[in-house]
């Protein structure tokens, strides 16, 4: 069920302008708390119900089974005395017999027993039998009744005393033999009904024992995989913005929990982060602008010194000139005017502060356009430009000025790299992942040492003497990469010279493919 | 006034700098060479002696500096006259002191240089 963890977040474009970022940060806020709250509390709370249920169970029926085992408890009790009894009688019988001793001791015993078994006909009923336990009774009747005979033998004046003597004496033996066994008999079957119970007692607590092993393993391992896997997924969430993905986070779960403000929190700072970086953007913008301006006017010169002199030309000669040569003046006037303004909308385009549009872009044009700002700069370092890109190709998702300041940063320091002249290269391939449009801007200059290579990235990392490098050149353009899907990548060797490869998602790859398939999300 | 008209060579990148100052300059009376690229400029400095070698500093490949050089190395009597644009004057300065006779600021007008050649002309008469 939570497979689709971190779904989602690679669906969303990047945001589009400050205002649109706010937008999308309220929106993702109401998605991720409109959800059913689900807390780790709550989650809690049921677990313990649950141990709480077992337990109270398991007390029960062990307050069941004890109750029980007490009853039993006193019928063995009952059956003993009742055995006793039995013996009793049966030993006065015999002395009876023996030395004529009385009859009334063996009556007392045999009534005794017979109270107690008409105490608990019913339970011993229940375990030998109501037959066997008539036949008992039957017994003791019997029994009961040949002592009175034998009273009645020990009146004066009777016939045949010996002889009936004898005939009873032997029938009482065989009852009191069954009365004693069948007595036995009871005590012994009620004691091992306490045993077989006491059995039970034992196993319903190895029983409790197990069900709370396995509730507690299960419980255990639920909440804690529960908590760890939240927070892998904030781990990755984080990784993913350090690495500049600014996106905000959208809802993977189905339940709301106490996660739930941490994300809202973290998308607050997402919200802020990005401002920031549009800001930073912008100011080293204008840094770029100023950097480029004075170029830039030089640039104008030419066009300008053009039309000077041939407006000044066209005065002069205005009468000799021919029709033909007139045409051509005017039209280099239009031409040298026309140059003029490009150079300066140019500028201006790229300077100007403005809206945020992503559409379908055309990376040579940008290219072009890039390296005509910083033409000046690469005629004062006298460093030639070759543009190789071909014609068709792909179209990249983008804003046109953030792509054009990545292409301007990268130039403007390659120019820096060759002070004494060199060769900026532009080409461009489809990477070979797919999806990506890799474009490469290479110079012939200073390379860049192995160890300060991984550094050249970071804010404010600059190897320019103060006051002249920011070090957000290439941490702004990373940033802008990043947002936009994509990556800088950097090869250089000390001495030969330096490639940055700017990768850009083709338009046609829809952006969410491109992530999973980049394993960035996995 | 000498018989011999002002041999003059203009070198700079913008073609229709050349177009217009050669014009503008064979009215007068001088002969004038137009160069775009700097390397066959070169290659004809070291043919023949200009009397004055009109220059752009900021080119690609070589720059107007150089070219000073390379002329001022050949023929000393030659003035070289350097165009520059007008927020460049360490350069200008520069060019003056490895021995320019004077600098023109892009934008400039024909009669401009015309007035800097007129000085130069009278310079190069003994
Ligand atoms: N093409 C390159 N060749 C050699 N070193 C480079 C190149 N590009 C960048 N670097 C190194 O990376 C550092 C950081 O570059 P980054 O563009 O971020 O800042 P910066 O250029 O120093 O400052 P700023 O861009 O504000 O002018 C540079 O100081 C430089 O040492
Ligand atoms: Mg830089």
């Amino acid at each position: 069920m939570e497979n689709e963890e971190l779904s989602g977040i690679a669906g969303l474009e990047a945001p589009e302008s400050t205002s649109d970022v706010e937008e999308l940060t309220q929106k993702v806020d109401k998605a991720l708390l409109e959800r059913p709250g689900f807390s780790i509390r709550a989650r809690l709370a049921l677990v313990f119900l649950l141990f709480f249920i077992l337990s109270a169970a398991t007390t029960i029926g062990t307050w069941m089974l004890l109750a029980r085992l007490q009853t039993r408890l006193q019928f063995i009790e009952i059956a003993d005395q009742l055995n006793n009894e039995a013996l009793q009688a049966r030993r006065f019988e015999k002395n009876y017999f023996l030395y004529g001793t009385n009859l009334e001791d063996v009556l007392r015993h045999i009534e005794t027993a017979h109270r107690h078994l008409s105490s608990s006909k019913v339970e011993f009923g229940s375990i030998v039998g109501m037959e066997s336990l008539e036949r008992l009774e039957r017994h003791l009747g019997r029994y009961r009744e040949l002592i009175f005979q034998l009273r009645q033998l020990e009146a004066p004046g009777r016939d045949n005393v010996v002889e009936q003597r004898a005939e009873i004496e032997r029938t009482l033996r065989t009852h009191g033999a069954e009365l004693v066994s069948f007595a036995l008999e009871l005590a012994r079957r009620e004691r091992s009904t306490v045993r077989t119970l006491l059995g039970v007692m034992k196993g319903v607590t190895v029983a409790f024992l197990l069900c709370f092993l396995v509730l507690s393993v299960y419980s255990a391992d639920f909440l804690s995989r529960h908590i760890i896997r939240r927070l892998n997924r904030l781990m990755q969430l984080t990784k993913r913005i350090g690495e500049g993905d600014l996106s905000p986070i959208v809802p993977a779960r189905k339940y709301r929990d106490e996660f739930t403000n941490l994300v809202v929190a973290l998308n607050h700072m997402i919200g802020e982060v990005e401002r920031r970086h549009q800001v930073m953007v912008q100011s080293h913008k204008l840094r770029a602008v100023g950097r480029l301006t004075a170029g830039v006017a030089h640039e104008l010169n030419n066009p300008i010194n053009n039309i000077m002199l041939t407006a000044a030309a066209l005065r002069e000669d205005y009468a000799s000139l021919s029709d033909d040569e007139r045409l051509d003046m005017t039209k280099d006037l239009v031409e040298q005017a026309d140059r003029s303004r490009k150079i300066v909308r140019n500028l201006l385009d790229f300077a100007r502060e403005g809206e945020i549009e992503m559409g379908k872009l055309d990376v040579r044009e940008i290219v072009e356009e890039s390296i005509a700002l910083v033409a000046n700069q690469l005629k004062l370092s006298r460093v030639k430009a070759k543009i190789d890109l071909p014609e068709n190709l792909p179209p990249v998702n983008g804003d046109r000025q953030y792509l054009s300041q990545i292409f301007v940063n990268l130039a403007l320091n390659a120019v820096d790299a060759m002070p004494q002249g060199g060769t900026l290269g532009v080409s461009a391939d489809l990477e070979a992942e797919g999806g990506f449009l890799a474009t490469h801007v290479s110079d012939t200059g200073s390379g860049i040492p192995d160890h300060i290579l991984q550094s050249i990235f970071d804010p404010f990392f600059t190897t320019r003497p103060t006051g002249q490098g920011t070090g957000l050149g290439l941490s702004v353009s990373l940033g802008i990469a990043r947002r936009h899907g994509g990556d800088i990548r950097v090869t250089s060797r000390e001495g030969e010279g330096t490639t940055f490869t700017v990768l850009l998602p083709i338009l046609e790859v829809p952006a969410a493919l491109e992530r999973d398939s980049s394993g960035f999300v996995g | 006034m000498n018989e011999r008209c002002l041999q003059i060579l203009i070198l700079d990148d913008e073609p229709i700098v050349g177009k217009r100052l050669r014009a503008a300059l064979e009215k007068n009376g001088y002969a004038v060479e137009v160069f775009e690229d700097s390397r066959a400029a070169l290659r004809r400095l070291d043919e023949r002696e200009f009397d004055i070698v009109v220059t752009d500093v900021r080119m690609e490949e070589v720059d107007g500096i150089q070219v000073l050089e390379h002329v001022l190395e050949r023929s000393e009597r030659t003035k070289v006259i350097v165009i520059t644009g007008y927020a460049t004057v360490e350069v200008a300065r520069e060019a003056l002191a490895k021995g320019a006779f004077d600098f023109i600021a892009k934008p400039f007008k024909p009669d401009d240089l015309r007035q800097v050649i007129t000085r130069a002309a009278a310079a190069l008469e003994p």
